[in-house]
């Protein structure tokens, strides 16, 4: 294969990658930064280190999990750079209201604030098993954590989540009082 | 046998987990609890699908790597290594004393510019279609710059990266063809740098706290459209 056919190819390639996963690489990199506009700015920037060392990706069936770490490793990256700032979910930037306010639904939009009010420790390995589809396994290697550790999060983030949404309806019980 | 415990944990942590069929046979409440849970993750996994946006691949470079083909023959603009001498002797007239030390940023700067030129080829070609509203607001957002349409149709416009900084790139048509903008907010110059090339004409002049890079072909006059850009910018910090 010449080079230009070769330039060709990759970047088709890099193309198809990117056109089957972006979604799950903006969703993840959303819930882990909780905003809007900074998970863009990761994706992008996955985009391009992926582009650099699209290479090292041997085999397409690994895509996934390979693209994910990279939106991981550059979302640590970002908050690297930047000095780590508590979210006060009552006072939130436009950018963090956009991701709760992402097709209004009264019911999604409270479980989306639960969620986003979730320790990152928690967040991550729900985001991680629910949308992503890894089993626990997988989720303590992309973590560097035990698995035991991973099943612990996980129990207690589902319980965290449960018990709000039942104060949420509480309260609403009570409103309508 | 498992336990009421050993099963609710098992499934808190994976509701789609279908073991302790045996238990939950005898156990209502667990049964309750498993269909609790996997109504919970219904609603996780709902609340989790975010509406996704427009992804914009960025500017991906090219790459040199062996297998990879660095530049296409054809190259409308001068070699920057020929630019790189022109253009720093010209710098150094303005900004000599800035030259001295570490501060040779400037040199570096008009390099990369060139360079940046180079490898966006498609940047640069001729129509007569512009960008929509959407993209030049993304581009250009309002936090970086307010930029009116004084400037020209607007062809182009993507966010690339300058001496690190990301930058909105513009391209607007003139009288003989494409002529670079890059805004360049956070780049302070003292005064203009003219660039010469075989092929291009342009210039980087001082605007507010930052600067504006123009390049069009070397028959273009960049006169008119360095006020009407001048003019259009305006940076927002």
């Amino acid at each position: 294969m010449n080079s230009s056919k070769a330039a060709a190819a990759r970047r088709r390639r890099f193309d198809e990658l990117v056109g089957v996963f972006h979604q799950d690489m903006y969703r993840y990199s959303a819930w882990l930064s909780r905003d809007r506009t900074i998970a863009e700015d990761v994706v992008q920037e996955s985009l391009l280190r992926a582009w650099k060392s699209l290479d090292s990706l041997r085999e397409d069936a690994a895509a996934k999990h390979w693209l994910l770490t990279i939106v991981r490793r550059e979302n640590a990256r970002y908050f690297e750079r930047r000095r780590l700032e508590t979210v006060d979910i009552d006072n939130l930037t436009p950018s963090q209201e956009a991701l709760l306010a992402n097709q209004p639904n009264e019911e999604l939009d409270e479980m989306r604030a639960a969620i986003y009010r979730l320790d990152d420790d928690y967040r991550e390995p729900l985001v991680l098993q629910v949308l992503m589809g890894y089993s626990t396994n997988e989720i303590a290697e992309m973590m560097e954590l035990k698995q035991g550790a991973v099943l612990t999060r996980l129990h207690r983030a589902r319980h965290k989540l449960r018990d709000e949404m039942q104060e949420e309806v509480a309260d609403r019980d009570r409103c309508n009082e | 046998m498992m336990n009421c415990e050993d099963y609710k944990e098992a499934i808190a942590t994976d509701p789609s987990w279908e073991g302790g069929e045996e238990h939950l046979s005898g156990c209502a409440a667990c049964l309750g609890y498993r269909d609790d849970m996997q109504a919970l993750d219904r609603r996780i996994e709902q609340a989790l699908s975010l509406r996704v946006p427009d992804i914009e691949t960025p500017e991906l470079p090219e790459l040199d790597t062996g297998k990879v083909v660095a530049l296409p023959a054809r190259r409308r603009i001068s070699p920057p290594a020929w630019f790189a001498v022109a253009a720093t002797v010209v710098i150094a007239a303005f900004v000599g004393v800035r030259m001295v030390g570490n501060d040779v940023m400037y040199s570096s700067l008009a390099d990369e510019i060139v360079a940046h030129l180079d490898h966006e080829p498609k940047a640069l070609r001729v129509t007569d279609e512009p960008v929509s509203e959407r993209r030049l607001t993304k581009v250009v957002p309002a936090s970086v710059a307010n930029m009116n349409h004084e400037a020209g149709l607007i062809t182009y416009a993507r966010t690339c990266v300058i001496n690190g900084k990301k930058i909105p790139h513009l391209v607007i048509q003139g009288e003989f063809g494409p002529v670079t903008i890059l805004l360049m907010p956070d780049e302070m110059i003292d005064g203009a740098v003219q660039i010469d090339g075989q092929s291009i004409n342009g210039v980087i002049l001082p605007v507010g706290s930052g600067s504006v890079a123009i390049i069009g072909e070397d028959k273009e006059n960049l006169g008119n459209i360095q006020q009407s850009v001048v003019n259009s910018v305006s940076w927002s910090t």
